[in-house]
């Protein structure tokens, strides 16, 4: 039974590592926002999605979650018109990064939110082992 | 008599908390999927549970009072001793309201409210529990002290 309750704080944190993953990876694409390329007609900052993906931990004995890795957001780049840019292309464009910062910010909410609720499972199950370990005292 | 987890509502209660781990470490798989596409929530199926405490009290067709013994559907059946400690405790899929674009079924909302929901449970089970071996206490308790 407090294997259980074991197995849970233990599936909550690594979602809580996984939220935190994801965090990181969303503070890289705001730092990265305004990164343009310095050589003429290059490509500037990609943004970065994290992958989720459960699986089953046997030292945890429960279905726990990891980000394997992050993939590049393959949508195209915004142009401005700066010939003055060493980025700038033979017609004078620069190529933006096609970081969001409106996607990011709720991204990071979302984040946020999840890294909560993981919290808030680790806080019960504590206060549920206690409740056990109380038993004992009375 | 000697183990008070032979004694009916000991165990009873004994299982129920059981459950309600078992519970919990669903939820808490549940919520550290929350953002993992495909993901489908799990629940304990409480039916099930329902009539495993059924047969432990005595009420059900298998088993005695205060134990648990395997169904026996067939008549080719074997009773077994032993078995799983709690065969009614089985988690199934039980996706919440909203299913995002990813395909992912969980709603934090709704795992909150489990989790209070079992947290609030166990812990008047914990209660239960105390006052019953207070009970024991006071019966074996030298009178006149």
């Amino acid at each position: 039974m407090s294997s259980d309750l074991m197995s849970a704080m233990g599936a909550a944190a690594t979602g809580l590592r996984a939220q935190s993953v994801r965090i990181r990876i969303s503070a890289e694409n705001l730092a990265n926002a305004d990164s343009t390329a310095n050589t003429p007609g290059g490509d500037p900052y990609r943004r970065k999605a994290p992958v989720f993906r459960a699986y089953f931990d046997r030292e945890i004995g429960a279905d726990a979650v990891k980000v394997t890795g992050s993939r590049l957001d393959m949508s195209p780049f915004e142009l401005k018109y700066d010939p003055s840019h060493p980025g700038a292309d033979a017609n004078g464009y620069v190529k933006l990064s096609n970081v969001s910062s409106l996607t990011e910010m709720a991204d990071l909410r979302e984040a946020q939110r999840a890294y909560e609720a993981n919290l808030n499972v680790i806080e019960s199950s504590r206060a549920m082992m206690l409740g056990v370990v109380s038993l004992l005292k009375a | 008599m000697a183990d008070p987890t032979n004694i009916s509502v000991f165990s009873l209660m004994k299982a129920r908390m059981q459950m309600l781990g078992e519970r919990q470490k669903v939820i808490a798989q549940n919520v550290a999927n929350v953002s993992t596409p495909g993901f489908v929530p799990s629940d304990i199926n409480q039916e099930a549970f329902a009539a495993t405490l059924q047969r432990m009290a005595g009420h059900g067709p298998a088993g005695g009072p205060g134990r648990t013994a395997m169904a026996v559907t067939q008549p080719g059946h074997m009773t077994a001793p032993g078995g799983p400690s709690l065969p009614g405790v089985t988690a199934h899929k039980s996706p919440d309201s909203e299913t995002t674009l990813d395909g992912n079924a969980v709603v934090v909302e709704e795992q909150m409210m489990k989790i209070a929901e079992t947290r609030m449970d166990f812990e008047t089970m914990v209660g239960l529990y105390q006052k019953s071996l207070g009970l024991l206490r006071l019966a074996s308790r030298a009178p006149g002290r």
